[in-house]
């Protein structure tokens, strides 16, 4: 990313100001059936300034990053602040100061791979998975890698710098029987640059031999039945509860909507053994997938606890409903790209485990089913809630069946959290989706497996 | 403002770097938005933004990169970077641009937005709803402008230019009394010109008048197998998933399409005929350019149940040695039918009003399933009551087969326009 001192612009705002230097980085490669279908760089720069007039949001954004671009910026937004308050009936300031800072670079230590090399290695694992797996009747693979590299003023604080790299491969295998089709898919990967997460295709061999074998059994599988069910949601699952079905209606913008959130504060929302913490950047002992330190409001970044041994504790918020809802923001202010404003989104969601195992939890279901992979997931201002699911095998008297073809999940997140009964001792993060609410970012979402009831569709 | 000279200066810059064949595309996008959230005119926000896609072949295989910072410096730079990645990729016979010469430019809609008419639209859009529609809230609204230009230029002597710019409205709501609250829907149009009230456009009014009536809702009695009618809002998810599993490059190159042999057979019912027409002159949007570099068309996807077409690239086609389609789909227009939507409904013994789908994505065979959001149950020809937590499961080619009625009149969102379609034998449960 272009260096520019953004200090020197701190004389040209006038009232609350955010002014934010962004460059995304990424690099896709696909190959579908052997084929190179795709081998892209992409870079996307500029620089954003947001101001607040009497409660009235003014933004701007340009990719020109010279210093008349950057004046040019701050006034476009000052102009488009001043239009709307000068029409707003109430006024509402953000009187209350906050000074986040620091310098956080995930980057890796490692000497970095030229694309030649990026290519070769997917060029590598595709010749694998067609040599080995001759039952496949297609195979698709994509890699994106993504470098985030923000730099922030607001007037009220000192420049904060963040360079976030992720990095995940895709796996799309898909087979046929009688005319019918079959598919899965997988991601590998995470947190940090392409060295940092891959070394040898070889790694990945069982993993894919995993994922082809769930395959194999998905061929053979049965559809669901659909109805109320028992089930046990794997970590991806419970992961995607947590952030989708709850999360969603407890971000303060919802809630300032109408969503069904609004009168649970310090209320029953969950089972006793249920609780939910959206993480800033640190889990576990662990570096999250989604590390944020300092948000795009210029927030230092807090854990939020959201729901505390089964009772919902905390809303999550930007600057402007901290400030309505008279709490304390905790860094939810986040944007994708330089043309895009802070928005509340949840950063690293998960459900803590607890004290079962994985096994016991399986035994304990007369008739049900085990539920693993999502494919998306959609929530509602009801908490309301519906998963796609890719792979999932029914459970007969304690003990793994058939597997099923694909089906989707539904239920009212607070009945179904009510309904936890059981939650394992272990915890997974999965973080290779993208949240969408009017703009994309990566968020991570973790999860022990939990024993529950859900709707599935299916015949 | 670059010009078809400085695109031809980028294609001479990655020929001496080594491209076979080059081409070049120049977008370049300013947006006008104006913004409410939960009731009130938040934020006016405008963003500029400019993207060069430098795509080069060289010994047959291909790299691109995408920049948005455009010197001369940056542009030498990607230049030698794009042949570089095109060195690093497998060559695959299927690569190529456009075929030229060929030369044209093309403009529709408003130079600039008119932003105190839209301000005092969205002003009295939010009046009139909190009057006529007191229970709900517009938990998001973003009225757009957008004005783009593209270029696209290639070492077959091709230079297209699109000026293309339109409004954009959208909005999610809900109805809220007390502490109840309805399912959340949104609904969204386009258009050329500010000549109406928002209120008026598109499916709009209905939509929030039925949000009213969705903060008691009921759980259907049973599991059973009836009808569903799809609302014109919620079709056009139908169409994109049908359309996108079987006639688009990556099903039909990795050989997963359902109706990879079916060109010119019966896919669907025969009272169902689907249009693209992107480049209607009163098609808010659309498209006069493909992104491979073809001057676009309309197109009839579907003629009486008959598929007419893939929707396929210039990539597509050579990979899969079928017809390039010239027609990418998008701007939908399904031919009406003869009933009226009342008419329609008394038909159902036992079904649903679908008016949003929450659902995972189809598989390769088409099967679906998913939330009928924002629905309601009828039974005996008669609408009944909202729904709760019903789930409808299906199959995607059933769902295109089995249609029982098309209505007379269709929603037009600026870009599609859509009937009410009722369909049979769809799986329909609920929670208990």
């Amino acid at each position: 990313m272009k260096e520019i001192n953004l200090k020197k612009y701190k004389k040209h705002f006038k009232g609350y100001t955010e002014l934010r230097l962004q460059e995304n980085k990424q690099v896709n490669i696909s190959f579908v059936n052997g084929s190179n279908k795709n081998n892209i760089q992409d870079s996307s720069a500029g620089v954003s300034a947001r101001v607040n007039q009497n409660g009235a949001w003014g933004f701007a954004s340009t990719p020109g990053t010279s210093r008349n671009d950057v004046k040019n910026i701050i006034n476009e937004a000052q102009k488009n602040a001043s239009f709307l308050a000068r029409r707003k009936k109430t006024k509402k300031e953000l009187n209350k100061k906050y000074n986040g800072r620091g310098d956080w670079d995930y980057s890796t230590a490692k000497p970095r791979l030229s694309q030649k090399e990026l290519v070769q290695f997917m060029q590598k694992l595709d010749n694998h998975i067609e040599q080995k797996y001759t039952k496949l009747k297609s195979r698709s693979l994509f890699l994106n890698t993504l470098d985030m590299e923000k730099r922030l003023l607001t007037s009220e604080s000192q420049v904060s710098y963040s360079l976030f790299p992720r990095s995940f491969i895709y796996v799309k295998l898909s087979t046929e029987k009688n005319g019918e089709k079959f598919e899965i898919t997988d991601s590998f990967g995470g947190l940090g640059h392409f060295e940092d997460n891959f070394s040898e295709p070889a790694d990945l061999y069982s993993e894919i031999n995993e994922l082809y074998n769930h395959l194999m059994k998905k061929r053979e599988g049965v559809y669901a039945e659909a109805g109320s069910c028992e089930c046990i949601l794997d970590s991806e699952l419970a992961g995607i509860l947590a952030h989708e079905a709850f999360g969603h209606t407890v971000e303060a913008d919802l809630v300032k909507s109408g969503s069904v959130a609004e009168t649970y504060m310090n209320k029953k929302v969950a089972a006793p053994a249920v609780s939910m913490i959206d993480y800033a950047n640190k889990a576990f002992g662990e570096t999250c997938p989604v590390p944020v330190h300092v948000d795009d409001e210029g927030i230092q970044a807090r854990d939020t606890v959201i729901i505390e041994d089964g009772i919902l504790k905390s809303y999550m918020h930007n600057r402007e409903t901290a400030r309505e809802f008279d709490a304390e923001p905790t860094g939810h202010g986040r944007a994708f790209s330089f043309s895009d404003e802070p928005l509340i989104r949840m950063r690293n969601t998960a459900i803590l485990p607890g004290e079962h195992t994985l096994s016991e939890m399986i035994s304990s279901i007369e008739d049900g089913y085990y539920l693993i992979r999502p494919s998306n997931g959609q929530a509602d201002s009801t908490s309301e809630f519906m998963f796609g699911i890719i792979l999932g095998y029914k459970i007969k008297n304690g003990k793994l069946g058939r597997a099923i073809r694909d089906t989707t999940i539904s239920g009212v997140a607070v009945d179904v959290l009510q309904s936890v009964s059981m939650i394992s001792d272990d915890i997974t993060w999965i973080s290779s989706g993208m949240c969408g609410k009017k703009q994309s970012i990566p968020v991570g979402l973790g999860g022990p497996a939990v024993k529950c009831r859900v709707n599935l569709g299916g015949r | 403002m670059q010009n078809s000279n400085d695109l031809k200066s980028y294609l001479e810059l990655l020929s001496k770097a080594g491209a076979d064949k080059a081409q070049c595309t120049l977008n370049k996008r300013r947006l006008f938005e104006i913004n409410v959230e939960s009731d009130e005119i938040s934020l006016l926000r405008t963003t500029y933004n400019q993207e060069l896609n430098l795509n080069v072949i060289r010994n047959q295989a291909r790299g691109n990169i995408n920049i948005n910072q455009i010197t001369d410096s940056a542009v030498k730079k990607a230049a030698r970077q794009a042949v570089r990645i095109a060195e690093s990729s497998q060559p695959d016979e299927a690569h190529d641009i456009s075929p030229g010469p060929l030369n044209k430019k093309f403009e529709k809609g408003p130079d600039r937005e008119d932003r105190n008419k839209m301000y005092e639209l969205l002003a009295e859009f939010l009046h009139q709803v909190q009057q006529k529609y007191p229970l709900i809230n517009l938990e998001q609204v973003n009225f757009r402008f957008y004005n783009n230009n593209r270029q696209l230029s290639n070492t077959n002597n091709v230079y297209l230019s699109e000026q293309k710019s339109f409004y954009t409205f959208s909005t999610m709501f809900m109805a809220k009394k007390g502490d109840q609250t309805s399912s959340f829907n949104h609904t969204r149009f386009s258009s050329l010109n500010l000549q109406e009230g928002l209120l008026k456009k598109g499916s709009i009014a209905q939509l929030l008048a039925q949000s009213e009536k969705q903060i008691k809702t009921k759980s259907i009695p049973e599991k059973f197998t009836g009808d569903i009618i799809i609302t014109p809002d919620c079709l056009s998810d139908f169409i994109n998933m049908y359309i996108n599993i079987s006639l688009r490059d990556n099903p039909l190159i990795e050989g997963t399409s359902m109706f990879a042999d079916q060109l010119e057979q019966k896919a669907a019912d025969s009272k169902f005929t689907l249009y693209s027409r992107p480049v209607d002159p009163d098609t808010a949007g659309g498209y006069f350019i493909t992104g491979d570099g073809f001057l676009s068309e309309n197109a009839v996807i579907f003629k009486n149940g008959v598929l007419k077409r893939f929707l396929l690239s210039q990539y597509g086609a050579n990979k899969t040695g079928r017809e390039m389609s010239n027609n990418r789909g998008g701007a939908y227009v399904v031919e009406p039918g003869e009933m009226t939507r009342n008419k329609i409904i008394k038909t159902v013994d036992r079904g649903l009003l679908v008016a949003r789908f929450s659902g995972g994505s189809p598989n390769q065979n088409g099967d679906f399933s998913g939330i009928a959001k924002n629905s309601f149950y009828i039974e005996k020809g008669q609408i009944k009551y909202p729904v709760a937590e019903t789930m409808i499961s299906g199959n995607l080619k059933n769902i295109f087969n089995n249609i029982g009625a098309i209505s007379n009149k269709r929603i037009n969102f600026g870009d599609d326009i859509l009937p009410w379609i009722l369909t049979t034998g769809i799986t329909i449960s609920g929670g208990n």
